[in-house]
């Protein structure tokens, strides 16, 4: 089994001549947590999108170095971008349904993929519900227009959107920022129970939230990965006196 | 457990293909080639009118001789000679009186239409502003040969019986004060609409803040909020003036078909570009036909540069933009 | 507040107040006048009935056999009876206002339902001869000719003192518009088939495929310049480019329908577009981000996520161009031109309803009374029109909300 998913070289990054990542170096851990926390514009979402290639959608974005995923340059020329997106999945910051019923948003992904089979959607349908602990609620009314959720159960079912794809990567941005605490607490315990199967890299602004659920944090400024390690290494004794400025609140 | 295997088959199996991309490639072609589509149109417009009407021109027209350019555009009188046999036609005049009729007809529908903007976003109750806006909206849907049946009908008998009242003989009331109403009548809703827009979107703290400096209600709304929404006010003029010039069958019932002109007297008929283009088109070949399409290249350009000449102005007018 | 203040204040007051009440009140002037001239001539029988009268000339075998059915009492008091001819007159107006008699009533066994058409003597044809025709000459051998002007009773006192007739010249109505209902019916069925997808897709191509470069803001600006220019200059190009187009690749020989839909498809194409992309631009960006997450290509998305989001605002615009279609009439005076025509080919000339409009104001003397019966047709589509898009959005804010 390979113990790197992603491996990331000298990755630069620009928006037309901004430069938004500087020289990244990182290599994300098969079936862990990986968090990724730095102040607001600090390059850890762009950094994020740049791992399922969603940087493609805006015009003026290039980048430099190479991100390897299962051992293939993903920017190299003829790979497969959307090959590339059912197996790194993700997940958004604000709850974004589509205006279908649920069970359409579950089966939107495998439907996609030409999976017409009414047998073969229902299980998947099911078990991804199931995964990410929103089946029991919302079983009976399956067919409701997805909008009708509450905010938290709307992530769940996003979540369980990007599972139904059996990706092997959850890429998550700021999956919480937008509920309340008791929404927050059950998509975390969500994120533990769902790695053991699933790599997960998370972008949180909370720290308490990363030093919970992580494996791995990674911290992000100014566009630069200033460090990287365990969890607990991190937020017990950095290296870096900007990371423990950071951690302590100082700045950020 | 056989179903999962099953799905996880078919997932391997779609994972190694590329072919969606290709599919993407070749239905933004498709959608390209519609946008070319709708794009090319007004560069068919340009070119086949230019071509058909530059013909009386440059041809000598069946032996009758080509038309001459500069007298078409600055000559008095439509058709000196009769018609298949004179190559002397000209829209000098009929420049003149669009330009007039067009302008009168704003003079007339923009302080009404903005009056009643005014009046809708700022004065009317919640209830009586909605309403108003849903037949504003109406009106301005009214296909514009209504508005025509509705001159004829009504505004040429009014003109008529004035005209009476003060002493003149008007011809069945076509005339310059017809065709001015009808188009200020037409034009209303939509200026009243576009400034209604423009007044409600006036932030509420230059009102408030008028108000706090001791002004009246309706100091307010005249000095600072119009003024305000000013650069919209303006884009509702350029767009009523645009419909006047180019209104046409409605002016053609009501403003008589004059000959020759300029027409500056109230009472007396008129013509505009867009009317000369449908008179007697039934019965005409020729020459008489082309020269239809040389009328629409002078409409083209006469709208074009009153776009042009009114968006600079509102540029400098209009510098303090509230957007 | 000092008096002279005041004073100017409800000055102003006053001029807002007047004008809105100018411009409201002028505005419903023009549905009072439209339906107080109209509304006389508005039944099915306008609806349904072809423009132009068709004239018989009607006569009849040696042997006749009369009629024995005597007077329903279902006649109303200004029908005149003749028991032996089986046939009731009146006298009416036609929808030009000129006196017509019309056949008010014919008895099933009126000698006058075998009548045989006198035109075309070698066929002994039957022709039909019906209630709601109009009789304008009942000629007989041995006395002077009774027409329309003697009146509905001397015709009948003159028929039913006869043993024979040499001739009846009676004609449909006429003067209806079934010929321009069909037709608009066929330009907005063939404009919106032409427009609509072209529209839409160029409104996908727009805000979902293309880039923010130079040549997509060309594109862009070409279609806007469309918004502005009259529709009689479209007129124009109708006549120009696509009458010829037409007459070379169909089996018309003029301007015709096609010809019609596909310069009003133009008009509307910059409607369709701007509607369109209006509610394409209202869907969010996280939606198409995630099915894109979830390995959709654009194509799917597009078509999966985006486009029924959109579907309102598709809908109004469809709705916004049939009105446009209904309306205009510039541009159609060019393009198939103004003959009234009952037998609607979309290879031929015709008139949509606004153009009979045109063609009625410019006829000596003007029609003003049936003019004023289309326009209430047309308002009425509009009203219908503009309610529906009202409701639609309505509920489209009511969904998102």
């Amino acid at each position: 089994m390979i113990n790197k998913v992603f491996e990331i070289n000298n990755l630069d990054l620009f928006y037309g001549d901004f430069q938004a990542l500087k020289g990244i170096n990182i290599d994300i851990e098969n079936n862990k947590v990986t968090a990724l926390i730095g102040p607001s514009g600090c390059g850890k979402s762009t950094f994020l999108r740049s791992l399922n290639r969603m940087n493609d959608l805006i015009d003026i974005c290039h980048i430099t170095g190479n991100i390897e995923f299962e051992e293939m340059d993903i920017y190299e020329s003829g790979y497969d971008v959307i090959n590339l997106r059912t197996k790194v999945g993700m997940v958004f910051q604000k709850p974004n349904p589509f205006p279908m019923s649920i069970y359409d948003n579950v089966a939107y992904g495998p439907r996609c993929q030409g999976i017409k089979d009414k047998k073969v959607l229902n299980k998947i349908v099911e078990s991804s519900l199931k995964s990410a602990a929103i089946y029991e609620e919302v079983k009976d009314r399956i067919k409701d227009n997805a909008l009708s959720l509450s905010g938290g159960q709307q992530q769940r079912l996003c979540i369980a959107r990007a599972i139904a794809m059996k990706p092997e990567v959850i890429l998550m941005d700021e999956p919480t920022s937008a509920l309340d605490p008791i929404a927050t607490l059950k998509i975390e315990e969500l994120i533990n129970d769902l790695k053991d199967e699933y790599t997960i890299v998370i972008v949180t602004h909370n720290m308490q939230q990363a030093a919970r659920i992580s494996d791995y944090t990674a911290f992000f400024l100014m566009g630069e990965l200033i460090e990287m390690g365990e969890t607990n290494k991190i937020f017990t004794q950095p290296t870096h006196q900007k990371t423990e400025d950071y951690i302590t609140g100082r700045f950020g | 457990m056989e179903i999962v295997r099953k799905v996880n088959n078919k997932f391997l199996k779609i994972k190694n293909k590329n072919k969606k991309e290709k599919i993407d490639i070749v239905v933004n072609l498709f959608f390209l080639i519609s946008t070319i589509i709708s794009a090319s149109f007004i560069i068919i417009i340009i070119v086949f009118i230019s071509v058909k009407g530059i013909i009386p021109f440059i041809t000598d027209n069946n032996g009758i001789g080509s038309v001459n350019i500069f007298k078409f555009l600055t000559g008095d009188v439509w058709l000196s000679g009769t018609a298949f046999k004179s190559n002397l036609y000209s829209v000098g005049f009929i420049i003149v009186n669009t330009l007039y009729i067009a302008l009168l007809s704003l003079l007339l529908s923009l302080p009404v239409g903005v009056l009643t903007a005014l009046f809708i976003a700022k004065v009317a109750p919640k209830k009586i502003a909605e309403f108003l806006r849903t037949v504003i909206e109406l009106l301005a849907s009214i296909p514009s040969i209504v508005y025509g049946l509705f001159g004829s009908g009504v505004i040429l008998v009014f003109v008529y019986n004035f005209a009476d009242i003060l002493g003149i003989q008007s011809k069945g009331g076509n005339s310059v004060m017809a065709t001015v109403m009808v188009l200020a009548l037409m034009t209303l809703p939509t200026i009243t609409a576009i400034s209604e827009v423009s007044i409600r979107s006036v932030g509420k703290d230059i009102e408030h803040g008028s108000l706090a400096l001791g002004a009246t209600k309706t100091q307010t709304n005249f000095k600072v909020i119009l003024s305000s929404a000013k650069s919209g006010i303006f884009a509702s003029a350029i767009l009523g003036i645009g419909r006047a010039l180019g209104e046409a069958t409605a002016v053609s019932l009501v403003a008589g078909n004059a000959k020759s002109g300029p027409t500056l007297a109230f009472f007396e008929t008129t013509s505009t570009l867009t009317s000369t283009m449908l008179e007697g088109l039934k019965e005409t070949t020729g020459i008489d036909y082309d020269i239809r399409f040389s009328v629409g290249i002078v409409l083209m350009v006469v709208i074009l540069l009153t776009n042009i000449i009114l968006n600079y102005i509102k540029k400098k007018v209009g510098n303090v933009d509230v957007k | 507040m000092s008096n002279k203040r005041k004073v100017i204040d409800y000055t102003y007051q006053i001029i807002t107040y007047l004008a809105a009440f100018v411009a409201v009140g002028t505005l419903s002037l023009i549905f009072m006048f439209v339906f107080s001239n109209g509304y006389k001539l508005l039944n099915i029988g306008l609806i349904v009935n072809d423009y132009h009268a068709t004239f018989y000339n009607g006569a009849l075998e040696e042997n006749i056999e009369f009629s024995t059915t005597t007077r329903p009492t279902s006649l109303d008091s200004e029908t005149y009876y003749s028991k032996k001819w089986g046939l009731g007159l009146k006298d009416d107006f036609d929808r030009e206002g000129n006196s017509i008699i019309i056949v008010d009533y014919i008895a099933s066994d009126s000698p006058l339902l075998a009548m045989y058409n006198k035109n075309n003597e070698e066929f002994t044809e039957l022709i039909v001869f019906k209630e709601g025709q109009l009789v304008s000459k009942i000629a007989y051998f041995d006395k002077s000719t009774s027409l329309t002007r003697t009146g509905a009773e001397i015709m009948i006192y003159d028929l039913d003192s006869s043993e024979s007739v040499r001739e009846i010249v009676y004609s449909s109505l006429g003067g209806g518009i079934r010929g321009s209902i069909i037709t608009t019916f066929y330009l907005i069925a063939i404009t919106i088939a032409i427009a609509l997808p072209i529209g839409i897709f160029t409104a996908i191509y727009l805000n979902e495929f293309a880039h923010k470069n130079r040549i997509t803001t060309i594109l862009r600006s070409l279609i806007e310049v469309l918004t502005g220019v009259p529709s009689i200059i479209f007129g124009l190009m109708g006549l120009a480019v696509f009458v010829p187009l037409t007459i070379k690749l169909t089996q018309a020989d003029s301007a015709n329908i096609i010809s019609g839909s596909l310069t009003l498809a133009v008009i509307l194409l910059p409607v369709i577009i701007r509607a369109t992309e209006e509610s394409l631009k209202v869907v969010p960006d996280t939606l198409r981000e995630s099915s894109l997450a979830l390995g959709a290509n654009k194509t799917q998305t597009t078509f999966k996520v985006v486009l029924p989001s959109a579907i309102p605002g598709i809908l109004t615009a469809t709705l916004l161009a049939i009105g446009r279609v209904i309306g205009e009439s510039a541009a159609l005076i060019f393009a198939i031109g103004t003959a009234v025509k009952d037998d609607i080919s979309i290879f031929g000339k015709s008139t949509s309803l606004s153009v009979h409009i045109w063609s009625m104001m410019k006829d000596e003397p003007a029609n003003i009374e049936l003019a004023s019966t289309i326009a209430i047709i047309i308002l009425m589509i509009v009203l219908l029109l503009n309610i529906t898009i009202k409701l639609i959005s309505k509920r489209f804010i009511r969904e998102l909300g």
